[in-house]
C-alpha cells in the first residue's frame, strides 16, 4: 500500500540509532555539567578564578555570566558542548540526506522510483527538522528537570525561548550541508560547508565580542544571532529566532532546487 | 505494434566529453530488447536518460508514451529499474528496503516479494549491507520486479549471479514478456541475454553499430560443429565437408581408425546433415550458433579470434596424427 511521506518514515526511523546516540550525549553532557552549579558557578571562589582569567577568554568562552544559573546553563550546556554536539549530529545528517546517498549511489534506485527530487529533499529535510526538535525538547526538559535541584532559577518560558533557539542554529548549519551537499552530489563539501557555518559563527561571536572596533563581525554570526541576548536570562529575541529558522527553511528550498536542475550519479 | 521506448538522436555530454554521439533505437511494447557493448558504451548512460536521473544534452526520448523529464513519479512507477551499479549499505533488511520502496513505488501483490526471494534464494532478512555482491543483486532484482511494472530497465542484470540464478532470471524475463511487459536490459556479452532478448543493439564508443533480431543474428551465426566417425580417412571427410555450402575452417583432431574433424558452419544446417547422413558418424556435435563471435565478425575484428586460434592449434596436432 502506498503510504504518506514514505522517505520522510523512512529517514526518520532509519535513523534512530543515530537520533538515540546523540539524546544519549547530549543528556550525559547535562547531566555532569548543571548539577555542579552550585559548586562551580554560584561560589565566590569560581568567581575569583574567572577574574584572574583574561578577560578575552572569558569573553570568548561566555564565561562573563558564569556566575548566574541561567548565565552558566547558557555559557555550558547552548554555548558550548550541546552547540557542539547538535552541529555535528545536524551537519552529518545534512551531508548524507543527499550528498552522501548520492556518493553511494544509493540516490539513483530512490529516485528511480514514483518519488520527485523536490518531495525527497524535502521530506529528508523534515526528518532532520523533527530529530533536532527532539533532542531539542529533550534538552529543554532535562534542564527544567535539574532547575531546582541544580539551583538555577531558570525562568522556564526563557528556557524555551532559548530552546528554540538552540535548534534554530543548529538547523542553519544542518541546512547549509544539506544544500551543498544536494549542490554538488559530494557529502564531504556538504560537511564542510555545515562546519564552515558551525565554526565560522562560533569565531566571529568570540571575536567580534572583544572590541567594539570588531563588532561588525558579529552581524555574520548566526551563533551571536541565536545568543547574543543571553536568551536563557532574558528570553529569545524572536526575530533572530525567526531569521535561524527561515534562512534554514530557505535553504532547503533551494537544495530541492539545485538538485532538480541537475544529473545525479554522474 | 505499439513502442514501449522510442529513442531519437540521443546525445549525452559530460562536461566537453560527449559520450552518446546520437543513438536511435525503438523497443517494441512486450519484447525483450537487448544493448550490447563493452564497458563505457554509454549504456548506463541511455538508462539514466531514460528514467531521467541524468537529462539528454540532445534529442527525444519517449518512454511509454511519455517524454521522462516531464512523466515525473506517475511514469517511474509504471518501471522497474535496476542501476548498473548497484550499492545497498543501509542498515536495513533486505525486506524492510522492498516495503520502503512497495511504499514508493507499489502496490505489490501479496505474496509477491517472498515469492520472488524464494525463486532467487535470497535471505530477506539479513541486513542489506552484509550481503554478497550477488545477493544484493538479487533484492535489486525484486525490487525492480515487484510490482510488475509495464517496463523494466535493467542494467546488467546478471552481473554477479551464478549461472542457475542467471537461468532463473532469464526465465523471469521470459515470463514478464509473456504477461506483456516490456524489458529493457544491457549487458557486456552477448550470450548472456541472446536467450531472452528478441532483438538486440549493439553499443560501441556512444554510436549504435546495429540493431537486429537474434533470430536475424541466428540466421548469419556461425556454429561450431565436431563429429567422429569411422572408415573414412581426413582427407575424404575434409573433402566432403568442403563441398558443403558456409562449412569453413575444418580441423583433423585425430586421424587413423576413426577420424575426429572440427569445423564452423555459417547459415542453414541442412546440407551439412545431408552430407554427414552417409558417414558412419560415432559422436557429433553441433553447436548453439554463437551470435557474439558473429556480431563480431560483422562489425569488429575481434572475430576472427577463435578461429585464429584454432588454426595455430591445428598444427602441432597434425604433426603428432602423422607420428601415430
Amino acid at each position: 500500500m502506498r503510504s504518506p511521506m514514505p522517505l520522510f518514515r523512512r529517514a526518520f526511523v532509519d535513523s534512530w540509532r543515530s537520533t538515540l546516540g546523540w539524546a544519549a550525549g547530549l543528556g550525559a553532557a547535562i547531566a555532569l555539567y548543571l548539577p555542579i552549579y552550585p559548586s562551580i558557578g554560584g561560589s565566590t571562589q569560581m568567581q575569583q578564578m574567572i577574574n584572574a582569567l583574561p578577560p578575552e577568554m572569558t569573553k570568548a568562552l561566555n564565561y562573563d555570566q558564569i556566575a548566574s544559573g541561567p548565565g552558566y546553563t547558557q555559557a555550558t550546556v547552548f554555548g558550548l558542548i550541546g552547540f557542539l554536539l547538535m552541529t555535528i549530529a545536524t551537519v552529518s545528517w545534512g551531508a548524507a540526506a543527499v550528498g552522501g546517498d548520492e556518493e553511494s549511489g544509493q540516490l539513483e534506485l530512490t529516485l528511480a522510483h514514483g518519488v520527485t527530487r523536490v518531495q525527497l529533499v524535502f521530506e529528508r529535510a523534515l526528518a532532520i527538522v523533527l530529530r533536532v526538535v527532539l533532542l531539542a525538547v529533550l534538552v529543554f526538559v532535562l534542564i527544567l528537570a535539574l532547575n531546582d535541584s541544580a539551583h538555577l532559577s531558570i525562568d522556564s518560558m526563557h528556557l524555551f525561548g532559548a530552546a528554540v533557539e538552540f535548534a534554530g542554529l543548529a538547523l542553519l548549519s544542518g541546512t547549509a550541508a544539506l544544500f551543498v551537499g544536494a549542490l554538488s552530489g559530494r557529502k564531504s563539501y556538504g560537511l564542510a560547508a555545515g562546519a564552515a557555518v558551525g565554526v565560522l559563527g562560533y569565531v566571529f561571536n568570540a571575536v567580534g565580542r572583544q572590541s567594539p572596533d570588531l563588532d561588525w563581525l558579529l552581524n555574520f554570526s548566526p551563533y551571536h544571532w541565536a545568543y547574543g541576548n543571553s536568551p536563557v536570562a532574558n528570553g529569545a529575541d524572536w526575530a533572530s529566532a525567526g531569521w535561524l529558522w527561515g534562512i534554514s527553511a530557505g535553504l532547503v528550498l533551494l537544495s530541492s532546487i539545485a538538485l532538480q536542475r541537475r544529473d545525479v550519479g554522474s | 505494434m505499439e513502442s514501449a521506448i522510442t529513442v531519437e538522436g540521443l546525445r549525452k555530454s559530460f562536461g566537453s566529453r560527449e559520450v552518446l554521439h546520437g543513438i536511435d533505437f525503438q523497443v517494441q511494447a512486450g519484447t525483450v530488447f537487448g544493448v550490447i557493448g563493452p564497458n563505457g558504451a554509454g549504456k548506463t548512460t541511455t538508462m539514466r536518460c531514460l528514467l531521467d536521473i541524468i537529462r539528454p544534452s540532445a534529442g527525444t526520448l519517449r518512454v511509454l508514451g511519455q517524454d521522462p523529464r516531464h512523466g515525473g513519479p506517475g511514469l517511474r512507477r509504471r518501471i522497474g529499474y535496476l542501476p548498473g551499479e548497484l550499492t545497498l549499505e543501509a542498515r536495513v533488511t533486505g525486506r524492510r528496503l522492498l516495503d520502503h520502496y512497495e511504499a514508493v513505488s507499489g502496490p505489490v501483490r501479496r505474496g509477491r516479494i517472498d515469492e520472488l526471494a524464494e525463486r532467487l534464494n535470497l535471505d530477506l532478512d539479513r541486513h542489506t549491507r552484509k550481503l554478497s555482491k550477488g545477493n544484493k543483486q538479487k533484492l535489486g532484482l525484486i525490487q525492480a520486479f515487484m510490482h510488475e511494472p509495464e517496463l523494466l530497465v535493467l542494467d546488467e542484470p546478471t552481473s554477479g549471479l551464478d549461472p542457475l540464478v542467471q537461468q532463473e532470471f532469464l526465465a523471469m524475463v521470459q515470463e514478464a514478456r509473456d504477461r506483456g511487459q516490456t524489458v529493457f536490459l544491457s549487458s557486456h556479452v552477448l550470450s548472456e541475454v541472446q536467450q531472452a532478448a528478441d532483438e538486440v543493439a549493439i553499443l560501441r564508443d556512444g554510436r549504435i553499430v546495429t540493431v537486429a533480431t537474434v533470430d536475424a543474428l541466428r540466421e548469419s551465426a556461425v556454429r561450431h560443429l565436431r563429429f567422429a566417425a569411422n572408415g573414412i580417412t581426413a582427407d575424404d571427410a575434409g573433402a566432403l565437408l568442403g563441398r558443403v555450402p558456409g562449412v569453413g575452417g575444418v580441423e583433423v583432431l585425430t586421424a587413423g581408425g576413426g577420424v575426429e574433424l572440427t569445423a564452423v558452419l555459417e547459415g542453414s544446417i541442412g546440407p551439412l546433415v545431408q552430407a554427414l547422413a552417409g558417414l558412419q558418424l560415432t559422436d557429433l556435435v553441433l553447436e548453439e550458433p554463437d551470435l557474439e563471435e558473429s556480431v563480431l565478425r560483422l562489425y569488429g575484428n575481434n572475430g576472427n579470434g577463435r578461429r585464429g586460434n584454432g588454426s595455430r592449434r591445428r598444427e602441432p596436432q597434425e604433426e603428432g596424427s602423422s607420428h601415430a
